[in-house]
């Protein structure tokens, strides 16, 4: 199967000396879902801003392939279509349809390509006719739709998200839930919401201290109780 | 909450509504220079009338306007009690040492005029048609794309800013904290205003970052579909011709 993330011997310190990365592997193939789960401050954005090279530490990133440098930028990150915690940090211009568009038209598609693209990826979110309207008219449930979509536009090979669940009401939760579970792309899944991440992921990646902690089955890593409390979390109620 | 929106009037219908909108803004821009660079009372006046003449026929409510209007005229009531007080020239009225001139009160009239046209001409240019139209129509008129930018942010964060805004004094009101004009109203208030701030910075961190991912190298790209009639070429004949009548009376008078 082909590889989608190669990472081998990650390191990253923020600039006030703060180690965030220390020693990450990680192979991830096409078609997997991972779950990134650990407390705060255990590196997981930090590790996402590497998969389209935001940040850049030291050891071999890989990315469908390529090695995340200048040269090979702009080809990883119109694969690579990465969704931020804050749907107002996605979603920075005016009108729904600019925000989508944004990734598309950067990546030098033709006008009409643009519109095609935009109008599947709204669909793919169920927002379509939400195209015209301006991003700060929309409820926090439809940002969180419309921020996926912005990267759904792009021709994606690897969707990654931070906290996607977070702050969400019940019923806009399972609703995406149910969105990111139609999605065949590759996933990465940060978060904390642990039953998000058994409904979705195949593969779980505990980390903590900028460490990875243990990789393998949600059920097996999420329902071993000692693993989880020391590490700062809980077992998911659905599994206890 | 309250979102104070310029293009709220913009899906209505008007002469202004349909007229393409980078013809419009220079159109416009052309006799809100011949207007504010004016030094004729008579020409202020008869601009204002003109300015309101345009806001009625762009549809767009008066009291929308005169709602966005009060903070110009506030500003301008500080010129009329300045400038008669401290600029020479023919005295109106003498109370005591106090001395009212007519020059100071000529330019303060002079200033107020030519203000509240501009600002009631911002109405029929920007504010008949969307926002992001308008960041596209400058886009294409070669603006400066940082300045661009700059403008598309500002707008588009204001509403974000303004909830955080609301978000911090509601937190401090539930902590019991009572404005009021004192030092510790002051350095609440300031502590709270440079909260703002830096969460404002991590934002843009943020943006900027999501930008990047998805293919951002510092120049905005964006789709537009403008199309020029005659029809546009004609109001902005008319508005020109009009501009021209200003300046050339104003130089006469």
């Amino acid at each position: 199967m082909k590889e989608i993330i190669n990472i081998k011997g990650l390191e990253y310190t923020y600039p006030d000396g703060t180690t965030a990365l220390c020693g990450i592997d990680l192979t991830v193939s096409e078609g997997e879902s991972i779950g990134l789960i650990g407390p705060n401050g255990a590196g997981k954005s930090t590790l996402l801003l590497h998969l389209n090279g935001i940040l850049r530490g030291k050891g071999q990133v890989k990315v469908l392939g390529l090695e995340i440098d200048d040269e090979n930028l702009m080809s990883i990150r119109s694969k690579v279509g990465l969704v931020f915690q804050d749907p107002e940090d996605q979603l920075f211009m005016p009108t729904v349809f600019d925000n989508v568009a944004f990734g598309p038209i950067n990546t030098g598609l033709e006008k009409c390509k643009v519109e095609d693209s935009v109008k599947k990826a709204l669909e793919e979110v169920e927002m379509e006719e939400f195209s015209l309207r301006y991003a700060h008219h929309l409820s926090f449930g439809e940002k969180k739709r419309i921020a996926l979509a912005t990267v759904l536009s792009m021709n994606l090979e690897l969707l990654v998200l931070d906290e996607p669940t977070s702050n969400l009401d019940p019923r806009a939760r399972r609703h995406l839930i149910k969105l990111l579970t139609g999605f065949r792309v590759t996933k990465i899944v940060a978060g904390h919401d642990l039953e998000m991440i058994l409904d979705i992921c195949h593969r779980v990646v505990l980390l903590d201290k900028g460490k990875i902690i243990t990789n393998g089955e949600p059920k097996e890593i999420l329902s071993d109780k000692s693993l989880m409390e020391t590490h700062g979390l809980e077992i998911p109620l659905s599994i206890l | 909450m309250h979102l104070p929106e310029i293009d709220k009037y913009a899906h209505i219908s008007s002469p202004f509504h349909s007229w393409d909108p980078r013809i419009k803004l220079i159109s416009l821009s052309l006799l809100i220079f011949s207007i504010v660079l004016n030094h004729s009372l008579i020409i202020a006046s008869f601009a204002l009338l003109l300015a309101i003449i345009l806001v009625f026929l762009s549809k767009i409510p008066f009291s929308f306007v005169l709602i966005h209007l009060r903070w110009v005229l506030l500003f301008c009531l500080f010129f009329f009690i300045i400038m008669p007080l401290t600029v020479p020239g023919d005295e109106i009225i003498r109370l005591n040492f106090v001395s009212i001139s007519w020059e100071g009160t000529k330019y303060a009239s002079l200033i107020t005029l030519r203000a509240i046209s501009a600002v009631l001409l911002i109405f029929p240019m920007i504010g008949t048609m969307k926002f992001d139209t308008t960041i596209k129509a400058l886009q294409r008129l070669k603006v400066p794309n940082k300045f661009v930018q700059m403008i598309m942010f500002t707008y588009r964060y204001v509403f974000v800013f303004m909830e955080e805004a609301r978000r911090m004094f509601t937190a401090a009101d539930a902590r019991i904290f009572k404005k009021g004009t004192n030092i510790r109203t002051l350095r609440i208030t300031s502590n709270l205003v440079g909260m703002l701030f830096i969460h404002s910075f991590e934002r843009t961190q943020n943006i900027y970052n999501s930008m990047v991912s998805r293919g951002y190298t510092g120049y905005l790209k964006t789709l537009d579909e403008f199309r020029v009639c005659g029809k546009d070429f004609l109001k902005a004949f008319s508005i020109v011709v009009i501009a021209l009548i200003l300046t050339i009376a104003g130089r006469i008078l």
